[in-house]
């Protein structure tokens, strides 16, 4: 039918000029910082912009940061999607990282198993990483934000341990041994870091929407997260999809991890191997309305915006960390329900609003 | 003499069409008790909040002293001196009493909240107006009709000339409310005007000076209280038109599928909400529920779906007992249930209408194999409800959220009937329904009647009741009173006779009638 | 275990507790006002951290007290922040939160890296100032128990004093002062002061501001005694454990005050075990604030939810 399809696609229009007007603020405000604080403001703008389109390296480190920020964009969607503030995918990628490293560095990694078991001993491990915090908010009612916020400065520090002392290559060295190259990803393009790690993040985006758009489950979750109330009534048991949408959630960030140590970036186990970048995860969640198809979307544009930073901070006198300032705007921006002329009009083109009087009455006198 | 208070041809429509006041006139003297009365849905709540300043009027103006006034908020209400008490009080849990009277206007000595001078100050209001309550213990700790007093000394504390108490006696057992009267008559004396919104009409004739009665968002009558008797009040207030009913072919009703034996329940508080319920339903055949809402009816109804428990007694379906069975379990005893709150209950507004009308059923092997959805079943499932019930929607697809209100009470009908059930139980099926839509929801309720259900209506809407019921059963505070087969010689005015307890039948009376 | 107990029955220990309770513990009032009033503030570790560099930048330039004021504005200046995109642009208290906290990890790695001229680590090549200690050892004078009185009371920082007193006073505002009452009543529920015409909107705001405050407070302490200068990511936690600490408190500000020793213990146990059993590894050391957070909030919110099951089937 051409109706609903048109009805679709206006929404999907409108949502995406007010986000495209978040962007537009953010970056205004950081070049207004980088005037501010380069020599060469212009020049650095524009290495911010274009850098990662100046190699085929830098193409490719692009690629790579979109599957990484992919997976972890679709760990937050699902925990956001039952309506949940799970905050643990950091812990679940570090502890996922060390399930992978010991199934690789034992005499398993060296045979043709040695890849796949890393990568499901990774997940399990990520799994019972999201468990922990589920679990404890379904039984004692405990506060999942400080619960999996703890676990994962718990897991930085005990895998900080793990490559100082036993998994050691060599004295001094805060990284363990070289993962032999059964366990490791294949390369896919050559001179690049794109490997195995991209494919995996493709199979976990079809996943995911899979089980959240044609699985009884994933719509049980979406249910609950709309109106926990109704999924009561109809007979939903909605503690159960809430703990299980955070250990699902856990194995994606176990996989996470398994793409950095068992990738072309480390190929081992490394101090500080995922550098806060699970921690992405929620914007991209955010802006892509924790939508699983919208997800890889946001990954690309969004790491396109990060390498920019992370080259013009090797490049040019501004620091990447500028960068920051962008990504608490965009959040800050895509979570308000501002008007600005251009959004509201759009929207009043669109549909006279999403929600009828009925609704939104009730809403007002909620 | 000017009256003191005046509302002059109120009315207010609601964003979504629910038009709440259409016409309404009040007039209150200085110092008289004032009574407002009518049934649920007359309007009477929404006159009041634009009394206090929650809502404004779309038409129509209120006068004060005579003088034209417009309160924007509360705030500017209790300023011109007018104090409202909430049917749900607004007293803030944790603390004393004494802070809730004052919260806002606290003495102070210097920064200090001067809590010594707070307590003589509430013990000094609350003995004046004969309305006698400790002012130390935490607001939660005391019981309701002590709460409702510390609402009242809240207004009296910012010299309410006008109290607006909107009813007040719901909450009070009889002792408390003859103390509450006399706290009436005491603040009357002292130069209080006292305006009370009510359903129980030998309270209202016992403490009002004159009585505005309103139906359907109008003022039907402004009379002084000498000049009416309890009957014709009712008849005033529940109305004598013609009744609509709907055809109903005789059916067999020969088995009876829902058995509910001494069935007690109890509220949320603690407080027994129903008592000893003994209520029979056979196939084929509408009970409805009559009854002031308040009186036990929806905890009795939630028992029976299995969201509350039941603290005594049984139920059965089909002669299984289901007391200990999950909401899911009665489902698939064949019960079905379209709740009384739509959106907080019947639907999620974010999911498209064909996950809400597969929702309840996602267990079924043919919606869903293995776990997985079966997309194109389900689709179909929604475009087949969709054309039956002539539900006006963009499609299967769209959010349950952006239909009316009609169209979204006919997905959950849809829904729940879909299934053919055993057993239905409905509640407020139109409430805020358009009429189009009204008479589409009563002839599927009489269809799945027909097909052998056992429906179990309850409803605020008399019309409704009369209209589609089989057997009328009235509850009136928590028991079964009356027992009737629905025949011409029920009216509107003996049924309100039973609701608002001036009748009851003996137990021989509802023996015959089952 | 002779020099552990030995460690801990210390003067020198406890004054190393309240060394590391003070940040804790302003951080944990602060989250405690934006508690109370409903709108908790979950980005007290990037306020943190944003003082705390402010305060070590600004004093290089300026005396100390005017550093601790410059910090103490910037926290509050975000708490107004906070309030502008939770009230009036009705975005999630959480979600405003957490941008917070992105914004002070990343802004303040630029903002050192500015003000040190390349340095993203720490600011040693700055010269910052510190927090004056106050030195009671004028106690030494008193007989018998001079020296303890001396020893455990002198040489804390003018802050920590501040926070003692900041407990009460927050104890006396919240149970003693209208205003007080007003805040835990919104945050309690505001249906009864709206209807008494009292403005909820805007003492969530001051809540926020004044969470700011109080976490400023907090990040001087961290920069200008406990360290001298600044470190990236300094606050390592402190601000979420702070969040522990409210829960664990019941509340009150004196369970804060009591909650914070407690993970202020366990902080400062993390400096003294390895030098007494040198062969834990550090990193498992400094877990243990982490951990014993965790615990106690499954311990609390067990205990709170057989609490509420026993008050809901009366």
């Amino acid at each position: 039918m051409s109706a609903p399809a048109t009805d679709k696609w206006k929404t999907v229009r409108a949502e995406t000029a007010r986000l495209l007007t978040a962007v537009v603020i953010a970056l205004l405000v950081a070049l207004a910082v980088i005037m501010l604080t380069s020599k060469t403001p212009v020049d650095t703008f524009r290495t911010l912009l274009t850098g990662p389109l100046t190699s085929k390296r830098t193409l490719g480190l692009w690629v790579d940061e979109a599957a990484k920020l992919t997976v972890t964009g679709l760990a937050f969607s699902l925990v956001f999607q039952a309506r949940q503030f799970a905050m643990g995918v950091q812990g679940q990628v570090y502890v996922g990282g060390l399930a992978a490293t010991l199934v690789a560095l034992s005499p398993v990694g060296t045979t043709v198993l040695g890849m796949p078991l890393a990568v499901l001993a990774a997940m399990a491990a990520g799994a019972v990483y999201g468990f922990i915090p589920g679990y404890a908010k379904a039984k004692l009612g405990a506060n999942e934000i400080v619960s999996s916020l703890m676990l994962n400065y718990i897991a930085v520090y005990f895998i900080t341990f793990v490559v100082r002392v036993p998994l050691s290559a060599g004295p001094g060295l805060m990284q363990s041994a070289d993962f032999p190259p059964a366990s490791m990803f294949a390369v896919l393009v050559p001179k690049t870091r794109i490997d195995l790690g991209l494919v995996l993040a493709l199979v976990a985006i079809a996943l995911v929407w899979f089980a959240l758009y044609r699985t009884s489950w994933g719509l049980k979750l979406r249910l609950v997260g709309h109106n926990a109330r109704f999924a009561e009534y109809a007979g939903i048991k909605a503690t159960f999809i809430m703990v299980s949408a955070m250990t699902a959630s856990g194995a994606l960030g176990g996989l996470l991890g398994s793409m950095y140590v068992q990738g072309q970036t480390f190929g081992r186990l490394t101090y500080g191997f995922e550098g806060g970048l699970a921690f992405e995860g929620i914007l991209i969640a955010i802006v892509a309305k924790s939508r699983p198809l919208a997800v890889p979307i946001v990954a690309i544009c969004y790491g396109y915006l990060l390498q920019g930073a992370e080259i013009m901070g090797i490049r040019t006198d501004v620091p990447t960390e500028v960068i920051a300032v962008v990504r608490a705007l965009i959040i800050l921006l895509v979570a308000s329900s501002f008007k600005l002329g251009l959004g509201s009009m759009l929207k009043k083109l669109v549909s006279g609003g999403a929600k009828t009087g009925e609704a939104n009455a009730a809403e007002a006198g909620r | 003499m000017q009256p003191l208070l005046e509302a002059k041809a109120i009315g207010k429509t609601y964003p979504g069409g629910t038009v709440a006041n259409n016409g309404v006139n009040l007039s209150v003297r200085a110092g008289e008790v004032h009574a407002v009365v009518g049934e649920n849905g007359a309007g009477k709540s929404t006159l009041m909040k634009i009394l206090f300043g929650i809502e404004q009027p779309d038409r129509g103006e209120l006068l004060l002293d005579g003088k034209p006034v417009r309160f924007a908020n509360p705030r500017q209400a209790i300023d011109a001196g007018i104090g409202m008490v909430f049917q749900h009080f607004s007293l803030v849990p944790s603390l004393s009493v004494y802070e809730n009277v004052v919260l806002g206007s606290e003495p102070r000595a210097g920064i200090r909240f001067d809590r010594k001078r707070a307590i003589e100050e509430v013990k000094a209001l609350s003995e004046r107006f004969r309305l006698s309550v400790d002012p130390l213990p935490a607001v939660n700790s005391i019981p309701v009709g002590q709460q409702q007093r510390v609402e009242i000394l809240k207004a009296l504390y910012r010299d309410a000339r006008i109290l607006i108490l909107d009813e007040p006696t719901a909450v009070l057992a009889p002792q408390e409310v003859e103390e509450l009267f006399a706290a009436i008559r005491s603040l009357v004396a002292q130069g209080r005007t006292v305006i009370f919104i009510a359903h129980k009409l030998p309270e209202v004739l016992e403490i009002s000076n004159s009585i505005t009665v309103m139906r359907a968002g109008k003022t039907v009558g402004q009379v002084n209280t000498r000049d009416v008797t309890e009957q014709s009040l009712a008849t005033m207030m529940v109305g004598s038109e013609v009744t609509l009913r709907v055809d109903r072919a005789p059916t067999a009703r020969d088995r009876c599928v829902l058995d509910a034996t001494a069935v007690s329940v109890s509220k949320d508080n603690g407080k027994p909400a129903c008592t000893a319920v003994d209520l029979k339903v056979n196939s084929g055949e509408i009970v409805g529920l009559v009854g002031v809402e308040g009186n036990g009816q929806a905890e009795f109804m939630e028992a029976i779906s299995g969201v509350r428990a039941v603290a005594s007694g049984s139920i059965r379906i089909g002669g299984t007992d289901i007391g200990a069975m999950s909401v899911l379990q009665r489902r698939h005893e064949g019960l079905a249930c379209i709740p009384q709150d739509r959106l907080a209950e019947g639907l999620a507004p974010g999911a498209s209408l064909a996950e809400n009308m597969v929702a309840t059923r996602l267990d079924d092997k043919r919606y869903v194999r293995n776990g997985i959805l079966d997309l194109k079943a389900i689709r179909n499932n929604a475009k087949g409800l969709i054309d039956k019930y002539s539900i006006r929607a963009a499609g299967p697809h769209a959010a349950a959220g952006t239909l009316s209100g009609g169209n979204m009470q006919k997905v959950v009908v849809a829904r729940e009937l879909s299934e053919r059930p055993e057993v239905l139980l409905v509640s407020q099926p139109t409430r805020g329904v358009d009429l189009g839509a009204t008479q589409f929801i009563w002839r599927s309720i009489t269809d799945a009647r027909d097909a052998g259900a056992a429906v179990l209506l309850s409803s605020a809407d008399l019309s409704e009741l009369l209209a589609l019921s089989d057997r009328l059963v009235v509850f009136y505070h928590g028991e079964i009173v009356a027992m009737l087969d629905n025949s011409d010689a029920v009216t509107p005015e003996l049924l309100g006779a039973y609701m608002l307890g001036l009748k009851r039948q003996s137990h021989n009376e509802m023996k015959v009638a089952v | 275990m002779n020099d552990l107990l030995a460690a801990i029955f210390s003067t020198g220990f406890f004054v190393t507790i309240v060394r590391t309770t003070t940040p804790l513990l302003f951080a944990t009032l602060g989250g405690l006002i934006s508690d109370l009033a409903g709108a908790l503030n979950v980005a007290l570790e990037g306020m943190m951290l944003i003082a705390a560099l402010t305060a070590v930048v600004v004093s290089v330039y300026a005396p100390w007290y005017v550093a601790v004021l410059a910090a103490v504005a910037m926290a509050a200046l975000f708490g107004a922040l906070m309030a502008f995109f939770h009230l009036r642009l009705k975005a999630d208290i959480i979600l405003v939160g957490f941008a917070v906290n992105f914004l002070a990890a990343g802004g303040t790695v630029f903002a050192l890296s500015i003000a040190t001229g390349g340095d993203k680590g720490t600011s040693s090549n700055l010269a910052s100032k510190a927090v004056p200690a106050i030195d009671l050892s004028f106690l030494d004078g008193i007989p018998l128990v001079g020296h303890v009185l001396s020893g455990l009371l002198s040489g804390h920082s003018l802050l920590s004093w501040l926070a003692l007193l900041t407990v009460f006073g927050l104890w006396y505002f919240l149970y003693h002062m209208p205003q007080g009452i007003w805040l835990r009543s919104v945050g309690e529920y505001p249906a009864a002061p709206e209807a008494a015409g009292i403005p909820v909107n805007r003492i969530r705001v001051w809540a926020l501001v004044a969470s700011g405050v109080l976490s400023g407070l907090a990040g001087a302490q961290l920069a200008m005694f406990n360290y001298v200068g600044f470190t990236r990511d300094m606050t390592n936690g402190r601000g979420f454990i702070a969040l522990g600490a409210v829960l664990l408190g019941a509340r009150h500000p004196l369970g804060a005050l009591f909650a914070a020793l407690l993970f202020g213990m366990f902080e400062a146990l993390s400096v003294v075990l390895p030098s007494i059993f040198t062969w834990i590894p550090s990193e498992i050391v400094v877990s243990i604030p982490f951990a014993v957070t965790i615990v106690a909030l499954l311990l609390f919110s067990y205990r709170a939810m057989k609490a509420r099951q026993m008050l809901g089937g009366a």
